[in-house]
């Protein structure tokens, strides 16, 4: 059961980054820069809610985590913006722009976090959300250890996916995102604004990616340490692959990493050696993209730049 | 032809114009930070190109970038994406270590280009999962390479800790391998470099694969502008559909292409582990395979471009020790100037692209419309 509630905690930061994805792509935008978004998430989640809680030290406990929680979708949408920028209106090639992301992501972490603490790897301690219990639940033995004691941010992430599939299948903003990302030039020949629902696809995968990164540093690791994202982000493109493009399908795939995650940290003593337990989540990532789990199909546009004059 | 001219110029002064960019935003961080960029920006140049020691380090970083630069611009080339050449440099890298330590016996020549060749397998061998699996399942290879450069560093660290480490440094904090006898290391340049009347510090480790780097940026210009592959690979990228219906088997293009770059990646750590390490050690460089997309990005996939853009991100981070010695500037800012000079880079090439494009079309549409005008004119 320890077993179970620890791929929980782990699957959430997959899962809130994977649902960002799904966003960016059912718009047509690869977003491969979503490492990188997390890492700016990591960041300032730990550093504002560290000066939030020094700033207000009178203010009840959970105000500092949420102050942070906010500024790491802030530095994620603001990231991410960058993203839109490049690829979306200057179109270069994606996967270049997430890359370059990804990169400055690694320098602007590390000098922020040398102007701000002084050293350039890992923050001070900070406290997390006061842990919340899910009052049916937590009275079935069964499942107590997975309803007590856990995260507030871990029921926000199963709302938002609630939230995201009823977006994409029955709302009409999800339906234009959509449309964007199977047929840009259809959709702007129905006058919908093929440029403004990609920023809105990709600004929301950097909020959703923020928050992910917020979570991993204020309520898991309660500081930031350099590189604890630790490819989830790309992890995460994979479960959004494996999930088929929808939010219901990434909690899925993410719960699977999750419960990978926690294996690999959890068996110690066996006759494989413990660095290829670790990467289990990174092997189950390529054999579900080699489609032997399932077989996916993306949006038709994914990827493409949509440009008026040369369609 | 002015035109032309014009054109010309453009595409030279592209990227100086990202760099200029790029310097600019990063002066709004040192001016942050309290410093005067224009002060850091001279240090970092003095520093860097008027000490011998300094051009000896920057050739010396600019190393394994060109092999990395390379191996990216390979792939890249025939529109596939290595985004895995770091976790085939730890592969290549250790597999050029494993036959430095464990081989006995060979001459020095023999015993180096045994080491080299079972790096170039290695890296080939690495970036053969997820080509494959992309030509045969559809899997996106830029995540697969990814991931792949995960299970790299845990099979490097897996030899590394639990394998090979050299028994003599047992109960040492220290994880390495044994070190490597003189045959299985690269002649220094120093001693060529004398020969020509340039002098360069005693300690430089600056090798011969600094000469293997530029040839195989040469060969690899030559084989894809003069060669029947390397024009199918250039039709390939230019419209895959009309070159496989003209006969060229896509998937065949891009494997070899793939593969190449694997193999090159499999180079890229041979310069310090052969060359200045002299073993394998648990910190080595890490990192290079991802500065090599960005030395790519801006020598715009080019072999033989490769080879200043690796100068320029070797300046770039010998300019970043300088600052960080002596104006106490975090390098970290000469890191988010790379980053931003590849966003700037990468918007102006784009940008010149559809400029480019425009311009043919203009033309075109002018020579179509003469003849037109002519016989107004006429009547």
């Amino acid at each position: 059961m320890a077993l179970l509630a620890s791929a929980v905690r782990l699957t959430v930061p997959i899962l809130l980054t994977a649902l960002g994805a799904v966003y960016s792509e059912r718009g047509g935008v690869f977003n491969i820069g979503l490492e990188g978004i997390m890492i700016m998430g990591t960041f300032f989640g730990a550093a504002i809610t560290h000066l939030a809680a020094q700033a207000l030290p009178g203010a009840a406990t959970d105000v500092a985590p949420l102050v942070g929680m906010l500024a790491a979708m802030a530095a994620g949408v603001a990231f991410s913006l960058i993203h839109a920028l490049v690829s979306v209106t200057f179109r270069v090639d994606q996967i270049i722009s997430g890359v370059a992301l990804n990169l400055l992501a690694v320098g602007l972490a590390r000098l922020l976090n040398i102007l701000f603490f002084g050293v350039a790897t890992q923050s001070p301690g900070i406290r997390g959300f006061t842990p919340v219990s899910i009052p049916l639940l937590r009275d079935v033995p069964a499942l107590a250890p997975i309803a007590t004691g856990i995260s507030p941010v871990i029921l926000a992430a199963l709302g938002l996916i609630v939230v995201g599939q009823w977006v994409l299948l029955r709302t009409v903003f999800g339906l234009r995102l959509r449309s964007v990302g199977e047929h840009p030039a259809a959709a702007d020949t129905l006058g919908i604004n093929v440029v403004g629902m990609r920023y809105a696809g990709v600004l929301i995968s950097g909020a959703l990616a923020g928050l992910a990164g917020g979570y991993l540093s204020i309520e898991q690791g309660r500081g930031y340490l350099e590189g604890m994202t630790q490819g989830r982000g790309f992890i995460a493109l994979a479960a959004m692959i494996f999930g088929n493009w929808w939010p219901l399908g990434a909690l899925g795939a993410s719960a699977l990493f999750g419960y990978f995650e926690a294996l690999s940290l959890r068996v110690v003593h066996t006759v494989i050696p413990y660095q290829f337990i670790t990467v289990l989540p990174h092997i189950a990532s390529i054999l579900v993209l080699a489609g032997f789990v399932r077989r996916a199909t993306p949006p038709a546009a994914d990827g493409i730049p949509y440009s008026k004059e040369e369609n | 032809m002015s035109v032309r001219f014009r054109l010309g110029l453009l595409q030279i002064l592209a990227p100086f114009l990202a760099i200029g960019f790029g310097a600019l935003v990063a002066s709004g961080i040192i001016l942050a930070i309290g410093q005067n960029p224009l002060e850091v920006y001279g240090l970092m140049v003095r520093f860097s190109l008027t000490r011998s020691d300094s051009i000896a380090a920057i050739l010396f970083k600019a190393t394994p970038l060109i092999f990395a630069g390379l191996a990216v611009a390979l792939s890249f080339r025939a529109n596939v994406w290595n985004i895995g050449v770091e976790g085939q440099y730890y592969v290549g890298g250790f597999a050029a270590a494993w036959v430095g330590f464990t081989v006995r016996g060979l001459p020095g020549v023999l015993h180096l280009g045994t080491a080299v060749l079972a790096g170039a397998l290695a890296g080939a061998l690495w970036a053969l999962l997820p080509i494959g699996l992309k030509l045969r399942r559809g899997a996106h290879e830029v995540i697969t390479t990814i991931m792949m450069n995960y299970i790299a560093g845990a099979l490097v660290l897996y030899l590394l800790a639990d394998v090979y480490r050299d028994p003599a440094q047992a109960g040492t904090p220290r994880v390495r391998t044994p070190e490597f006898p003189p045959g299985a290391r690269p002649p220094l340049l120093r001693p060529l470099l004398d020969a020509v009347g340039v002098s360069i510090p005693e300690h430089s480790a600056l090798n011969a694969f600094l000469l293997l780097a530029i040839v195989l940026c040469l060969t690899a210009a030559v084989v894809l502008a003069r060669s029947r592959f390397g024009f199918e690979v250039r039709a390939t990228a230019l419209n895959p559909m009309a070159a496989e219906a003209a006969g060229i088997r896509l998937g065949r293009t891009q494997l070899l292409m793939f593969l190449a770059s694997g193999a090159v990646a499999g180079l890229i750590g041979l310069s310090d582990i052969l060359g200045f390490f002299g073993y394998f050690d648990i910190d080595f460089p890490k990192g290079l395979g991802f500065l090599g997309i960005s030395v790519a990005l801006v020598a715009r996939n080019h072999p033989i471009g490769v080879i200043p853009a690796a100068l320029l991100f070797g300046f770039l981070d010998r300019g970043a020790q300088g600052v960080q010695v002596f104006a106490d500037v975090p390098r970290e800012v000469i890191t988010i100037l790379q980053a931003i000079i590849i966003l700037a880079i990468v918007v102006a090439y784009e940008l010149l692209t559809r400029y480019v494009r425009a311009q043919r079309k203009r033309e075109a549409e002018r020579l179509v419309a003469t003849p037109v005008v002519a016989v107004a004119e006429g009547g």
